[in-house]
């Protein structure tokens, strides 16, 4: 059982990552980036790190996303 | 004539992703298969000798702070001087980032979440030769702090709660502070940042301070990681 859920979470890390490169819209891309993350932190559970799941929570959601939103307001996209 | 030209460039990047895919695991797995036990010797040894040897459950952090801590100290010190190259650069002014007001609701919200960030990350830190984890990742949850007051309030709060004189030294002390620790191993007879083969003994495996000198690196690296990000962060953005 434990298998069945981490491979179909691995395709839809594979699959967000292709959404991400091939979307058209940028802020939908910045968006996607949170999703890919929370998937890496069911993965990071699955895989018994729990200070590093809770880690890329921090940094996916709250880092990572405010630097892209950062730039792309002051790029004036 | 152009709608296949349309098409072929909407298949040319899809293309180009699946075959480097394809690349790459095929070269991962020839890495893996390798029936040639020889060519893997190295791996064999930090697996099967690596916390004998270290004294760090986290076979990770053993890698990066003993065999290869000479590399960490490059690594570190790209980092200092991204940073004080952007602090050096960037012009001193206000920032003109959102013209968002936020509710109060937020400004609570981020008040009730930084003691939470901070265990975390001193956790992250601290723990690193017991627990995956370590000091670049601790460093950057450490980091989230100031982050958070530059968003939520404006960055003229944020340093005025924390200084940048005082990040700075954090930073140097940090950095320095990496140094000296590998001059210890010099002090006591063998190479620089000699953890294992040092004559420190490694203490007992599984304890708080144990591993030699890997707990006091990676408070360094955690250190100067947190306050190289949180410096860049505000340097970029007072950027007009």
């Amino acid at each position: 059982m434990m298998d069945i859920i981490f491979n179909m979470l691995m395709i839809f890390l594979v699959i967000t990552a292709f959404f991400m490169v091939f979307t058209k819209d940028i802020s939908t891309a910045v968006i996607a980036l949170p999703i890919y993350g929370a998937i890496l932190v069911v993965i990071f559970v699955i895989l018994q790190a729990p200070g590093p799941a809770i880690a890329e929570a921090v940094i996916a959601a709250g880092l990572t996303t405010v630097f892209f939103v950062i730039t792309i307001n002051k790029t004036e996209y | 004539m152009s709608r296949m030209n349309a098409m072929f460039k909407k298949l040319y990047k899809l293309v180009l992703v699946v075959s480097l895919a394809i690349f790459l695991f095929i070269v991962f797995d020839e890495i893996h298969n390798l029936d040639n036990n020889s060519k893997r010797y190295l791996s064999e040894h930090y697996i099967s000798e690596g916390v004998q040897e270290t004294g760090a459950i986290n076979i990770v952090t053993s890698v990066l702070y003993d065999y290869r801590a000479f590399d960490t100290l490059g690594e570190a010190t790209v980092l200092l001087t991204a940073a004080a190259i952007l602090s050096f650069l960037v012009p001193l002014g206000k920032d003109k980032m959102l013209g968002t007001t936020f509710t109060m609701i937020v400004s609570q919200t981020t008040k009730f979440f930084i003691p939470f960030l901070a265990v975390l990350g001193a956790y992250l830190i601290l723990f690193g030769h017991l627990a995956p984890g370590g000091g670049f990742v601790g460093g950057v949850v450490m980091a989230v702090i100031p982050i958070l007051l530059t968003i939520t309030y404006r960055v003229e709060f944020s340093e005025y709660k924390f200084k940048p004189a005082k990040k700075k030294l954090a930073e140097d002390i940090g950095a320095i502070g990496f140094i000296l620790l590998g001059l210890v191993g010099v002090v006591t007879g063998s190479n620089f940042l000699a953890n294992g083969q040092a004559n420190f003994g490694p203490g007992n495996t599984g304890e708080l301070i144990s591993a030699g000198l890997i707990p006091f690196l990676n408070l360094m690296i955690g250190i100067k990681v947190g306050a190289g990000l949180a410096i860049i962060f505000n340097s970029l953005i007072k950027e007009k």
